[in-house]
C-alpha cells in the first residue's frame, strides 16, 4: 500500500513540477545551459552547479533543486559532445565515450553518435532514478539506526574510499587530501563548546569556513590556471549530421544498457566517486562481455552507449547517499550538498521526516531533467556544438568572474573571496602533484559532522571505544576501514595471495582426493 | 600532472610540508583545553574541542611520513639529493622563467589584484572591466613577449593602485571629487587598452583579436552585473561611478 502512495505522489510532483510554465522554462533553460557547460573543454558539471548554486539562492528549495539537479543531468550529458565532435572529452565523465565517439564521427556518424549518446543518458538517468525512489527508504530505514559511532565511521570512511578510488596517483595522496579537507573543517569555533580552533584571531573565521566558496574556488581555479598555463586549445571540430534517437540500436542493446545504469548507480552510491569512473568501469564491462572486443576503440556504437548510460545513471547514484546519509556521491553531489544546507535542508536519515516528499520530490525532477535533456539534446545540438567554436582564453576569464561573484553572493561577504582563492591556488599546486580534489571537498563537507560524532560518541560511552566492537554497524564499518587501508599495503596483498594460493591448494586436494 | 619519475621526487617536497603541517596542527591542538575548564566547563579529553584535530592532525603527519617514505623508496637517496641540488641550481631559475610560469603568474597576478585590491575598493563594473581586459588580451593574443610587455603594464598599473590606496590618497581626494578611486580605474583601463592596442597595430590579425578581447571585457561585466544585482538583487561588493549611473538608468532618476 505504502509503494502505491509512493508512485502516487511520485507521478502527482511530476505533474505539478511540469504544469508551473516557471518550472518548466527554468528546467529547460537549466539543462541547456548544463549542456553548454558540459560541452565546453575546461569546465565540469560541478563548476556548473556551484556557479547555479549562487543564482539559486534567492530561489525556494523546489525551484532551486530543478535549477541544480537539471545541471547536473545536462552538464553530464554535454561532455559527449566536446568528445564526440573533437576528440576532447568536455568533462572528465566523458572521456571514455572519446575512445569511439571520435572515430564515429569521423566516418560520418557524429550525428547518430550524439543522437545514440542522448537516448542512452536519457534511460541511464530515468533507470537511477528508478533506485532513488525504491532503495531510498529502505537505506534510511536502516540508517535510522546509526548512533553517532556510526556516522563517525562512515564520514571516515567516505573520505578514505573516496580518496582510495579517485587518486590519479598513490591512494595515499587521496587520504591526504582527504584529512586537509578534515582539517579545513576544524577552522572556526567548534560546535560542542564554541572554542575558537585555529581562527588566528580573524573573526570572519569564528564561523568556520563557508563550505560553497572553498568548493568554487577548489574546482573552479585550478582548472581556470590549467587551461590557460598548458594554452589548452580546442581543435576542429568534425560535421555534425542529422541527430536521429537512434531507438532500433538502443533496442538491441538492452542488456547492455542495463548492465551499464546498474553500474552507474553503484558507483554513483559510493561516496566521492564521480561519473568518470562509472565511464570507464562500464566502458571496461562493455569490452569484456563483446562478441566483438577488437571493435572497441574503431566506432563501437555499444561502447558510446554504455559509458554514456553510466555516467547519467551515476547522478541518480550519488543522491542515494546523499539524501539518506549527507554523503555526497559525487563531486557535483558534494556542490548539492552545500546548496541544500543554503537552503535549510540538511540531508541524512531524518529528511524523511523533516522533509517527506523531498526524496520523491528529487526523483521526480531527475525524471523530468532527463526529458528535458532528450528534447533539448534531440531538437538544439547543432546549436549548442557552435559553442566550441568559442576560445577557451576568452570564456576561461569570463568563468573567473562567474567564480568571485558567484562565491560573494552566497554571503555577501568579501572574506569569502579571500578564502576562495587561495584555497583554488593551494588547489592547483596539489593537482599538478598528483593528488585529488573530491576527497579534499568531501573532508570538508564531513568534517563537521565526523567531528561533532566522534566527541558525541565518546561522551556518551565515557571515553570508551568499546561500541565500535560491540555494535554490529559499526563493526563493520570498521572491518571494511581496516581492509580499505590494508589492501594498500604490499604485506597485506602478499598475506591475502598466499592465504588464496593456499585454500586454493586445499579445495584441488580434496578434489583429488574425491576423484580417487 | 608531472610524469611519475618527477612526482615521485615531488613527493619528497610535498610530503616534507604535509608532514610539518601535521605537526603544526598537532601542536595547536596540544593547545586547546584537554583537562582544564572552557566557558565554565570542566573538560575530558573525549569532549575536548582539541581531539578531532589531534587526530586529523596525527594522521596527516604519519601519512606526509609514509609518502616521503615511499618516494625514498623509488627514488633512492640519490634521488632525495638530487631534489636538494636541483633546489639551489640555475634549473630552478629556468624553469620558473619558462613560458608556461609565465602563464602562471600571470593568471595568479590577474586574480590576486582583483580579489585583494580591485573588489574591496573599486565599482565591481570597473575591476571587472579591468580584470576581464587584462586577462583575455594576455592570453587571447597568445603570444609569449606581448603577454610579458601586457602583464609588466597591468603589474605596474596595480602596484601604483595599491599605493594609491597605502598613503590614503583615496580619502584625500573624496574631498575633491565623487569616486576618485573608480576615475582612476577609469584611468588605468584606458591606459592598458592602449597599451595593448598599440603593441597590435602592426599586425592585422593580433588587432583583430584585441578588439574582440576589449569588446568581450566591456560587454560580460553589463551582461553578468545587472543579472546579479537586479535580478538576484545581490548588492555588489563595491558601488560606486558605474553602478550609481546604472541605478539611476534602472530606477529612471534621470
Amino acid at each position: 500500500m505504502m509503494a502505491f502512495d509512493r508512485i502516487g505522489s511520485f507521478f502527482d510532483i511530476v505533474l505539478q513540477i511540469g504544469a508551473d510554465p516557471i518550472n518548466l522554462a527554468v528546467l529547460f533553460g537549466s539543462v541547456l545551459l548544463g549542456i553548454i557547460f558540459g560541452a565546453m573543454p575546461g569546465l565540469t558539471s560541478t563548476l556548473g552547479v556551484a556557479l547555479l548554486t549562487a543564482l539559486t539562492y534567492g530561489m525556494d528549495t523546489s525551484l532551486a533543486m530543478i535549477c541544480l539537479l537539471a545541471i547536473y543531468v545536462g552538464g553530464t550529458y554535454g561532455g559527449s559532445y566536446a568528445s564526440i565532435l573533437i576528440n576532447i572529452p568536455g568533462t572528465a565523465a566523458a572521456a571514455a565515450t572519446a575512445l569511439d565517439g571520435y572515430p564515429l564521427a569521423c566516418r560520418g556518424e557524429g550525428g547518430r553518435a550524439i543522437g545514440l549518446t542522448t537516448t542512452s543518458s536519457a534511460i541511464g538517468t530515468t533507470i537511477s532514478m528508478l533506485f532513488v525512489v525504491s532503495i531510498s527508504p529502505i537505506i534510511s530505514h536502516f540508517a535510522l539506526q546509526f548512533t553517532s559511532f556510526e556516522f563517525f565511521l562512515l564520514a571516515f570512511f567516505g573520505i578514505l574510499i573516496s580518496g582510495t578510488l579517485t587518486s590519479p596517483d598513490l591512494v595515499i595522496k587521496g587520504w591526504i587530501a582527504g584529512f586537509l579537507g578534515l582539517f579545513l573543517a576544524c577552522v572556526g569555533r567548534d560546535q560542542l563548546q564554541f572554542f575558537p580552533r585555529f581562527t588566528f584571531g580573524v573573526p570572519e573565521l569564528d564561523s568556520g569556513i563557508e563550505v560553497v566558496p572553498v568548493l568554487i574556488g577548489a574546482f573552479g581555479i585550478p582548472q581556470i590556471i590549467q587551461v590557460l598555463k598548458e594554452r589548452f586549445q580546442i581543435g576542429e571540430t568534425q560535421k555534425l549530421q542529422r541527430i536521429l534517437p537512434e531507438i532500433g540500436t538502443v533496442i538491441r542493446n538492452f542488456p547492455a544498457i542495463v548492465r551499464s545504469a546498474l553500474i552507474g548507480v553503484g558507483i554513483g552510491a559510493v561516496p566521492g566517486i564521480g561519473e568518470d569512473i562509472a565511464g570507464w568501469v562500464s566502458y571496461g564491462a562493455a569490452k569484456n562481455t563483446s562478441k566483438h572486443p577488437e571493435t572497441f576503440g574503431k566506432g563501437e556504437l555499444q561502447a558510446v552507449l554504455s559509458t554514456e548510460t553510466a555516467n547519467n545513471a551515476c547522478v541518480g547514484g550519488a543522491m542515494i547517499p546523499l539524501l539518506n546519509l549527507g554523503i555526497p556521491g559525487s563531486p557535483p553531489a558534494a556542490m548539492l550538498l552545500g546548496a541544500l544546507m543554503l537552503h535549510g535542508v540538511t540531508p541524512g536519515p531524518m529528511i524523511t521526516f523533516e522533509h517527506p516528499t523531498f526524496i520523491i520530490e528529487v526523483a521526480a525532477i531527475l525524471l523530468l531533467a532527463s526529458c528535458a535533456m532528450w528534447v533539448t539534446g534531440m531538437a538544439l545540438a547543432k546549436q549548442v556544438v557552435k559553442v566550441l567554436r568559442i576560445p577557451t582564453q576568452i570564456f576561461m576569464p569570463i568563468i573567473g568572474v562567474l567564480c568571485i561573484i558567484g562565491s560573494y553572493s552566497l554571503g555577501l561577504n568579501i572574506f569569502n573571496l579571500y578564502l576562495m582563492l587561495p584555497v583554488g591556488i593551494i588547489c592547483y599546486f596539489l593537482t599538478e602533484m598528483g593528488y585529488p580534489i573530491a576527497p579534499l571537498v568531501i573532508g570538508v563537507i564531513l568534517g563537521p559532522m565526523a567531528d561533532e560524532n566522534l566527541r558525541r560518541a565518546l561522551m556518551v560511552s565515557q571515553g570508551s571505544f568499546m561500541p565500535v566492537f560491540t555494535r554490529p554497524v559499526s563493526l563493520i564499518l570498521f572491518i571494511v576501514i581496516v581492509l580499505t587501508i590494508l589492501s594498500q599495503f604490499a604485506f597485506y596483498r602478499r598475506f591475502k595471495d598466499k592465504l588464496v594460493a593456499k585454500i586454493l591448494r586445499r579445495d584441488s586436494c580434496e578434489a583429488v582426493f574425491d576423484e580417487k | 600532472m608531472m610524469d611519475k619519475e618527477k612526482l615521485r621526487q615531488a613527493d619528497l617536497f610535498s610530503g616534507s610540508v604535509i608532514c610539518l603541517l601535521g605537526l603544526w596542527i598537532i601542536s595547536q591542538a596540544l593547545k586547546m583545553p584537554m583537562k582544564d575548564s572552557w566557558g565554565g566547563v570542566q573538560n575530558v579529553w573525549y569532549v575536548s574541542p582539541g581531539i578531532f584535530p589531534l587526530f586529523v592532525g596525527a594522521m596527516i603527519t604519519l601519512l606526509g611520513a609514509l609518502l616521503i617514505r615511499m618516494a625514498l623508496k623509488t627514488v633512492g637517496i640519490a634521488g632525495a639529493r638530487a631534489v636538494f641540488a636541483w633546489l639551489i641550481s640555475s634549473e630552478l631559475a629556468r624553469y620558473l622563467t619558462s613560458a608556461p610560469m609565465h602563464r602562471f603568474y600571470a593568471t595568479v597576478a590577474v586574480f590576486i589584484g582583483f580579489v585583494f585590491i580591485d573588489i574591496p575598493r573599486i565599482d565591481f563594473f570597473l575591476g571587472s572591466v579591468l580584470f576581464l581586459a587584462a586577462f583575455i588580451t594576455m592570453f587571447y593574443l597568445d603570444d609569449a613577449v606581448l603577454l610579458k610587455k601586457l602583464l609588466g603594464c597591468y603589474l605596474a598599473g596595480t602596484a601604483l593602485t595599491a599605493l594609491y590606496f597605502l598613503f590614503g590618497l583615496s580619502a584625500r581626494l573624496a574631498n575633491i571629487i565623487e569616486f576618485p578611486d573608480d576615475w582612476l580605474t577609469l584611468g588605468f583601463i584606458v591606459v592598458y587598452c592602449a597599451y595593448a592596442w598599440l603593441l597590435t597595430r602592426n599586425d592585422a590579425a593580433l588587432r583583430r583579436k584585441c578588439k574582440i578581447a576589449l569588446i568581450v571585457a566591456v560587454a560580460a561585466p553589463f551582461i553578468i552585473g545587472p543579472i546579479f544585482k537586479y535580478f538576484l538583487l545581490v548588492p555588489m561588493p563595491t558601488e560606486g561611478l558605474v553602478t550609481t549611473l546604472m541605478d539611476a538608468i534602472r530606477y529612471g532618476e534621470f
